[in-house]
């Protein structure tokens, strides 16, 4: 076999690994798959899974645009969904990661809004919605639960028609 | 027997080549630092790492397959004019359904103000490669080669004051523009 031909069949046989690589993209510690929770179930009842590392997994559904610092994962339940949010730069979740599904391992946090935080949250969500927003309609605090990950996986999703 | 001239050093000529060797040697920290340092200031203005390019249409007159997912998905496939894989689906909420596919395309149906929102994701590898080592995303080692990189910063600064004798030198009249270069961000960090 000629020189060149060999070190053609190399480079692609180099390029198609580099492919297959790509197909998974981990960041941070191992995922430890024997913990996975499914997400209805963590957020049925949040508080008792705040003291151990938990798994989750989820298509990812909204990604931070400036930093890469969270992801979105939707729950295996309609209208549900699990943020996942590390320190910034401690991992970059690319945004072009929508909707491939990602596995993450980590700690849940629990964060009591005040009641001026959670009027903001409430009309920044009904400013995505579209929907019309009366801040005067909330009266009590919110409390959003998010996972604090250790490690990260995001699968590339098979084609789906 | 033969006495040995003492090595005279020329502490002002190795300062004006240290100083020129290792300004060639920062210039492309420098050009890094500089042109991401630029990209993110503005991250509010724009994305630095993505462009992201959304197409607002209009489905006024669509009675929306809302019971069947998969028929809703060709429906939001048709009206958007596009021949994508769909990577996956999801319900955000009774009103909002979202569509992703394949070549960083995502699509969202709104069936409050019954439009759709087609984005288009691409990143930007230069800046992307840029800001990622802006902001130390990459490896733990890049830390230390940043830290050798302001080091030598420093260096560059204190040996400037060095370089020119006489009245073009930092201690004439030029000495001004040094004190303008600590009164200015001095100015706001107080006023």
């Amino acid at each position: 076999m000629p020189f060149f031909t060999k070190i053609t069949l190399v480079v692609a046989l180099m390029l198609v690994q580099v492919q297959a690589l790509a197909k998974t993209l981990t960041f941070g510690e191992e995922v430890d798959s024997d913990k996975l929770i499914k997400i209805s179930t963590v957020m049925a009842n949040p508080d008792s899974y705040l003291s151990s590392p938990i798994t989750i997994e989820g298509t990812i559904v909204g990604v931070c645009e400036k930093r890469g610092c969270w992801m979105t994962l939707a729950s295996d339940k309609r209208f549900q969904n699990l943020r996942i949010k590390v320190e910034d730069g401690h991992m970059v979740f690319p945004m072009t990661a929508k909707g491939n599904k990602a596995l993450a391992t980590g700690k849940l946090e629990k964060i009591e809004l005040s009641l001026d935080q959670t009027k903001r949250l409430l009309a920044h969500r009904a400013q995505k919605a579209g929907k019309d927003f009366n801040p005067d309609s909330v009266t009590e605090p919110n409390v959003v639960y998010q996972l604090s990950p250790t490690g990260v996986e995001i699968i590339d999703n098979n084609v789906e028609k | 027997m033969l006495k040995s001239k003492p090595i005279q050093i020329n502490w002002f000529r190795l300062n004006r080549s240290l100083h020129r060797d290792v300004g060639y040697f920062c210039i492309g920290f420098i050009l890094i630092y500089a042109i991401s340092g630029i990209a993110v200031n503005h991250k509010n203005d724009w994305n630095p790492n993505y462009a992201v390019h959304t197409t607002k249409i209009n489905a006024r007159d669509i009675d929306w397959n809302i019971n069947n997912d998969q028929a809703l998905i060709k429906q939001v496939l048709t009206l958007a004019n596009t021949q994508l894989d769909v990577k996956a689906s999801y319900w955000q909420s009774q009103n909002q359904f979202k569509v992703f596919l394949h070549d960083d395309a995502n699509i969202s149906l709104n069936l409050n103000t019954n439009t759709l929102t087609v984005e288009q994701i691409r990143p930007r590898p230069i800046f992307q490669a840029l800001n990622r080592l802006h902001l130390n995303e990459t490896h733990q080692s890049w830390i230390i080669v940043s830290d050798i990189f302001a080091a030598l910063l420093l260096f560059l600064a204190m040996s400037s004051l060095f370089m020119i004798r006489g009245k073009y030198g930092a201690f004439g009249k030029r000495g001004l523009f040094i004190l303008a270069g600590f009164v200015i961000p001095a100015g706001f960090i107080f006023l």
